[in-house]
Order: structure tokens, then sequence, then C-alpha cells
């Protein structure tokens, strides 16, 4: 009888969401199987709870019928579990063949390596693939595609009956792409179960048997390959109802002079990126994780060097050499790491909020308290954070109330702000919280700031913005107005070929 | 919580704390031996705070800005070397050699900077070469010989005292603490030094300049170390060419005990101030009860790892509270 892997209502949250809900499906020996879905679906959480890496917190995984509790990525590999990351998990300081038999070394008896040996299986292993890698080659010094070849090797040699690759093709070439694809083919004649997680649905349609869909943490339905095509992949994986929460918004309706020009902007991510803003204008920035939205911003402001290309402001051509000249210029970013990259966790909300403005919060020499609580206690009022004082350390905020204290720095009273870029402003945090932060952005709008709001989750991007450029690989694949933006057609543009 | 008194707030606040430890460890001294507290023996302890609190000022800035140098022993050592003979070899004046002293450290710092923020190697790893490097020249120059001093204008910072209890070198320390105590907490340059510290990243995406702060700061560690050495020398009449070596892990030491965090952007002068006073009164307890001088080094680390023991107490109460909180 072949293998079968099946996945029994498996669940799992994390504070405040809920990443997995009631999944369960089967997949079965010598099928190629897509899971398919969206930012944020839940493809990387089911992928890592098959290594082990993060336990269930309901349901179970179950090989041939037997469930398998796995407490560490160990224990998921001795039961017959490879999952191939984007990021290659191999020593790239050791050669081929240790890497391949990396954790069952062949030793003599007194604990000395059996080169011999080791050189000889992992040829056997080599030639059986067809690749042209030595055995004693470095793996540091070979072609992406070949460490990748080598991480299948590893998972053939320990005799894995379960394979899943996580965006395998992220960083390859075409003719890599075709070597990898020829390789999962002779995984799957070997009667392998193989799971293959991709946004790229060309290839999902030429590898692929079936294909799982996930939405928002749900199983939706399982697609034979054959009997599909991509306009229902797409129905499946945004088909849900859009809330209220966008209907209420106050929108403004009257944009002002251009504020922002983009173009032919070249950096090291992106390529040949133009646009306009307008004041007063909500610009969206859609595309996959990966598509290059942070990197077009943070090019914007300063923050990443640019190669080419040029950006006007206010119809003046700028050249910001480090985020401090964008600032000062009325440009203004919250980014999408705000505990990384937004915030001083140990100091105080005063001190974050008033950080960009202490040239005007100071008497001569010193800094002037007084009006810095003044600022600071206009943000904590005007966005109602939760806090006894401005003296609290942000550490000990909520992730709705650090991200109300980025946004009271770059809106207050002492700032003048023009262009305020949002990245992922609601990652993370509460659905209320969400819809407030949607109000205070159509507010930023109506006082006719320009605002660019970078976003993953499509229901969001096309309710909150005007108009949505879409990225895809560090180009923009196209453009939609609200009126006429749908999850589909927008989705279509991010994943376009 | 946010209703605490004045008083709970104080008896929380880990100043008190500290304070409270170092009362407790002087008292303990002056039980086994009286002499302790007495004029000589005060006097003492505040003369060798002044080293390491000269270079201890520099080198809390450097921490709480994110960043480290363990050069710092080595720049002051160099100090005290440069300014031995440049009054005695060269003949230079002592107010002219203190102050071409006090440039030849800040041109150290320049160096450790330049490796740090335009090579961008990592401070812990760029100061270790360094100070090997500083350490070999100082070697070479002297032959590895004390180089004398006989101008006795410059032995008298050594020897002024006010109230026959505070020394001037004392009285320096005090000064720097103080003066840095206000740039950090009270300037947009001391704000700017916590907020890079505490997190570069975010720094610099809020518009200020992190790569220009750590300049600063290592450049200005580097001319205090050299004061501080140059000091040194005027109370030994000499300058050595080991004499400070090491002294840059008592610098850290105070700070840590201080509550200087060793990750950056925490930490205030008024606490090293006090972690000083107890390191120093400790040392110097250790010596007058006439424990084995090896013994010392023993009772030092232990007081550093209690400290951080601590701490961490400290930091989990916190979180403890705050998940009670429901924050």
């Amino acid at each position: 009888m072949d293998t079968y892997l099946e996945f029994r209502g498996i669940g799992k949250s994390f504070p405040g969401v809920q990443a997995l809900d009631d999944i369960s499906f089967t997949v079965s020996g010598g099928r190629v199987c897509a899971i398919l879905g969206e930012n944020g679906a839940g493809k990387s959480t089911l992928l890592k709870i098959l290594s082990g890496d993060i336990q269930p917190g309901a349901g179970g995984v179950y090989i041939n019928g037997a469930e398998q509790r796995f407490t560490s990525p160990y224990q998921a590999i001795r039961s017959g579990i490879s999952v191939i990351y984007q990021e290659r998990q191999l020593i790239p300081a050791m050669n081929v063949m240790e890497n391949i038999f990396l954790g069952d070394i062949p030793a003599g008896r007194a604990g000395f390596v059996d080169r011999a040996e080791l050189r000889g299986r992992t040829q056997e292993i080599i030639d059986s693939f067809g690749l042209p890698i030595h055995p004693l080659e470095l793996v540091g010094r070979l072609p992406v595609a070949y460490q990748q070849m080598v991480e299948i090797m590893k998972a053939y040699r320990r005799n894995s009956k379960i394979i899943a690759f996580d965006e395998p093709t992220a960083s390859l070439t075409d003719s890599e792409i075709s070597i990898l694809f020829e390789l999962i083919g002779k995984l799957r004649n070997d009667g392998k179960i193989v799971l293959y997680v991709s946004h790229r649905l060309s290839e999902i349609f030429q590898i692929t048997d079936e294909i799982v869909v996930l939405k928002d943490g749900r199983f939706v339905k399982t697609l034979e390959t054959r009997e599909t095509d991509e306009q229902e992949l797409i129905t499946a994986m945004v088909g849900r109802d859009i809330g209220d929460t966008y209907s209420g918004l106050k929108r403004n309706d009257r944009y002002g002079e251009t504020l922002l020009e983009v173009s032919h902007l070249e950096t090291a991510a992106v390529h040949d990126i133009s646009f306009e803003l307008k004041s007063g204008e909500i610009l969206g920035l859609s595309g996959l994780v990966g598509a290059g939205r942070t990197e077009v911003v943070r090019a914007i402001f300063g923050a990443d060097a640019i190669i080419s290309g040029e950006i006007k402001l206010e119809g003046k051509p700028v050249h910001f050499k480090k985020p401090g000249d964008a600032i000062a210029a009325g440009i203004a970013l919250c980014p999408e790491d705000r505990k990384e990259q937004g915030l001083v966790l140990l100091r105080s909300i005063r001190d974050n909020i008033t950080a960009p403005v202490l040239d005007k919060v100071r008497k001569g020499l010193f800094l002037d308290k007084k009006a810095e609580d003044e600022v600071a206690g206009d943000a904590i009022k005007k966005y109602s954070i939760k806090t006894p004082s401005s003296d609290k350390p942000v550490l000990e905020l909520s992730g709705g109330n650090q991200q109300k204290v980025i946004l009271g720095r770059w809106t207050s009273s002492k700032m003048v702000t023009k262009v305020l870029i949002l990245d992922e402003p609601t990652k993370g945090i509460d659905v209320g919280t969400k819809a407030e932060v949607y109000r205070i952005v159509c507010d930023f709008a109506r006082d006719g700031i320009g605002v660019i709001f970078i976003s993953s989750e499509l229901t969001e991007v096309i309710n909150v913005a005007d108009r949505i450029i879409v990225m895809r690989n560090g180009r923009i694949t196209g453009e939609v107005r609200r009126e006429e933006a749908s999850e589909e057609s927008v989705l279509a543009l991010a994943m376009s070929e | 919580m946010e209703n605490m008194s004045a008083a709970k707030r104080l008896l929380r606040s880990k100043l008190f704390s500290l304070a409270a430890v170092t009362a407790v460890v002087v008292l303990i001294f002056y039980l086994i031996r009286r002499s302790y507290l007495g004029v000589d023996n005060i006097r003492g302890i505040l003369n060798s705070m002044s080293l390491s609190g000269t270079i201890g000022v520099g080198m809390a800035c450097l921490l709480i800005g994110g960043g480290v140098d363990l050069a710092a022993g080595a720049e002051g050592c160099f100090g005290g070397v440069m300014v031995a003979l440049l009054i005695s070899k060269a003949g230079a004046p002592w107010p002219v050699a203190l102050v071409a002293v006090i440039l030849i450290g800040a041109a150290i710092g320049a160096f450790n900077a330049f490796l740090i923020n335009v090579l961008n190697f990592m401070g812990f790893i760029a100061t270790i070469g360094v100070s090997s490097m500083l350490q070999g020249i100082i070697n070479i120059i002297t032959k590895a010989r004390n180089i004398s001093i006989s101008d006795r204008g410059f032995w008298s910072i050594g020897t002024v005292a006010v109230a026959n209890l505070f020394t001037l070198p004392f009285m320096i320390m005090a000064a720097l603490v103080v003066v840095y105590g206000i740039i950090l907490s009270r300037t947009r340059f001391g704000r700017t030094v916590y907020m890079c510290g505490g997190n570069r990243r975010a720094a610099r995406l809020s518009g200020l300049n992190p790569k220009k702060i750590s300049t600063i700061l290592y450049i200005n560690c580097g001319a205090l170390a050299s004061l501080g050495g140059a000091i040194l020398a005027a109370r030994m009449h000499s300058g050595s060419p080991k004499a400070v070596l090491g002294s840059e892990l008592d610098a850290i030491t105070a700070a840590v005990l201080g509550g200087v965090s060793f990750m950056g952007g925490a930490g205030n002068m008024g606490g090293c101030f006090i972690g000083l006073l107890l390191l120093c009164s400790f040392n110097n307890g250790l010596i007058s009860v006439k424990l084995a001088s090896y013994w010392t080094i023993v009772a030092q680390g232990v007081l550093l790892i209690a400290a951080l023991i601590a701490d961490y107490f400290n930091v989990r109460a916190r979180a403890r509270e705050l998940k009670a909180a429901g924050a």
C-alpha cells in the first residue's frame, strides 16, 4: 500500500491571531501536491508544523493512519519528513558529501569518519540523480540551484517519505528550475509524497497533480490540477465576504497638486519604477511578499541606495542621502517591522515621538520637557493611545498602541509631513485597532497628506486605497483604481508571469 | 501601580538598591576595621575612583550609545606615557602636554570610529586590535620602563585637595560625571545617544544619525581615557607602560553595576557614580582587611556576577508584574 499523509483538524493560534483553523486534507504517495494561498493564508505555519518546528494547538499529523507527535525537527526527520526551506539548511564550509550525510556520517569502530565509504555512497546518490556535482566540493561554492539539489539529495539519503518545498524556485533561473522539476519528477516516480508551496501559478500547473487551497488559515478545497484553471484558483484563494469595516470610512474626494513623482527608479532590488502621488490621495502598493514594495519606499525615503532614476517632491528633484534628509523635506515612513525598525522599545513614548523634532522642543542647550510632553500628549489624545503617561516605555504597550506611537511621531504638531508612507501598518494588530488605523489614514488624506499604503492583505488595500499599484519581482505589473479593483484583478497582476 | 507613592518608587528604583548595597558593604568593612572610615582611607577610596571614573564616564556614554571600547585602558596608558615624554623629554610646559595628550586620545578614538563606522567592524573586535597595537607601541617607545616626571607643577594635579579629603583628580572626575550627566539627560545630543543605542535602525529611520553619534562617542572616550592616564601619571610622578592596563574592565564593571545596559540605550551617570563608589569601596575594603590581592580579583568578579543576578531577578519580577497587569 502507498504511503499517505493526513492533516487532521489542525489548528494553531498565536497571540491575537488564529493562524490555522481546522485544516484537514490527505495526500498520497507518488503525488505532487501544491499548497496555495495568499500571504498569511497559513502555508508557512502548516509547513512548520509538519517539520516539527512548532506544535499544533489542535489536531494532528498522521502518516499511514498513525498519529505523529513531533516535539522537535529531529523527530520529524526520523519519521521520514524533510522540509526544504527557502533559506537553505546547509553548512557552507563543509563539502557536498558531509552535508548530504550530516547527522549520519558513516564511521569506523574507533569513531573515525570512513571517507571512502562516505564518498562512494555520495557518488551513488549523485549518479542516480545524474547531476554534475563533485562529492568533495564545498557547498558554499556551489551555485544556489545546486545547493538546493544537495538539499534534495540529503532528503533522499535520509529515505524521507515526505518532502516539502517552500518556494523552491524563488532564487533559481529558468534552466535551474527545469533541473529541479526533473528531480521532483523522480521523487514522484519513486512514490514519495511531495508538497510544493509556491506563488507561481504556471509552475503549479506544470508540476503538480493536485492543489490544496488555503484561505485565512482555513482549508478551502482540493482541486485536481488537470481539471482546474487559473481563474478558478484565484477565486478559491480570495473568496470571502467583505465586512462593513470599510463602508463607513470618510474618504477624501478632492486631490490637490502632485506631491511626489518617481520616474524610472532603479535600485539593487527594484527596476524601472514610475508613479505619481497627489496631495490627499491614498496610493496602495500591493504585491506578494518579496515583490519589492518595501524596497521602493525605502529608496524614496533615503534608507537604501538608488542606482538611477529621479524623484521629485512638489516638482523639485530631490536626492536624499539618509532618512534624516527625507524627513526634513516632509516625507515620513512607518516601517514594516515596528519593533525592529520603528521604535526604540526601551525608551518612553515621549522619546519615541519627539525623536525627529528634537530641535523644535528645546530651549537653548537643553530639551524642554514641557514642550516635549505637550507634543507627546497631543498624539496620545489624538490617537487615544492607552497609557497612564508619556513616560511609559513603548515596550510595555500593545502592538496597536505601538503603531499609534509611530503615527503620532510623524503627525505631531511639530512635524510637517507631506508624504506619509505606511508599510504594513496593520500587521499583527487586532481587528478593532485595524479599523481605527483605516479611519486615521483617511483623516490624513482629508488633511491633504499624500499616503502610500503598503499591505499584503488584499481586502484591506483595495478598500482603503484610492488607486493600487501592483508589483511583482521588483517591477510594477499594473495599476487599478478602487472602483474597478477586485481581489481577483489585483491578485492576477501580482502573480502574472 | 501608576499611583505608587514617591517613597515606594524610590525603594523600587535601581539606584536606591545599589546605594543600599554600597552602604551595607561600607558598614561591614567598617565593623571589621574601624580605620576604614578614617579620613586617610576615605581619601584613598575617592582618589582610586578617579582613574576608572574618568575612563568610566567616556565608557558609560559609549555603552549607552551601543558601543564599547576595549582599548580604553591602553589609550589611558598611552596618555600617561605620552604626557611623561612630552614633559620630561621634549620639555613641554605641562598644560600644553596635557592638552596635547587629550588630543592624541581623541585621535585614537577617531581611528576606532573609522574602523567601526566606516569599515563596519564590530566595536568589540576592532578595539581589541587597537588595544594590542597600542600596548606594543607603548612598550617599544618606553622600552617597558617607567618614564619619570620631575615637573612639580604637574605633580600638584595629584596633590591638591579640598578639606584634605577631596583630591583634585577626584574632583575632576566628579565634575565630568555631573557635566556628562546633564548632557545625557537634558540635551538633544544626550537623547540621541539613548535612541541610537536603544535601536540603531529605528533611530536612523527616525531621522537621527547613528554613525555620527557613535563617532563622537568613540572620540570622546579616547580623549577621556587619555586624560585619566595623564592624571594618574601626575599622581605617580611617572608615566607607566602598564599601570592603566585593565582599567577599561573596571570602567565597564562600574557602569554595568550602575545599571548601564551592555546592549545599549539604558543607564545614567548617577548610577555609574554609585557603581564606581561600590566597586572602589569594595576593592579598598578587601585590601584594608588584608585579603591576599588575588582574592580581590575573585571578589570583584563575584560582585559583578551578583549584580547581574540581581538584575536578572529584577527584570523577571517586572515582566511578571506586566503580565499580571495584562499589558
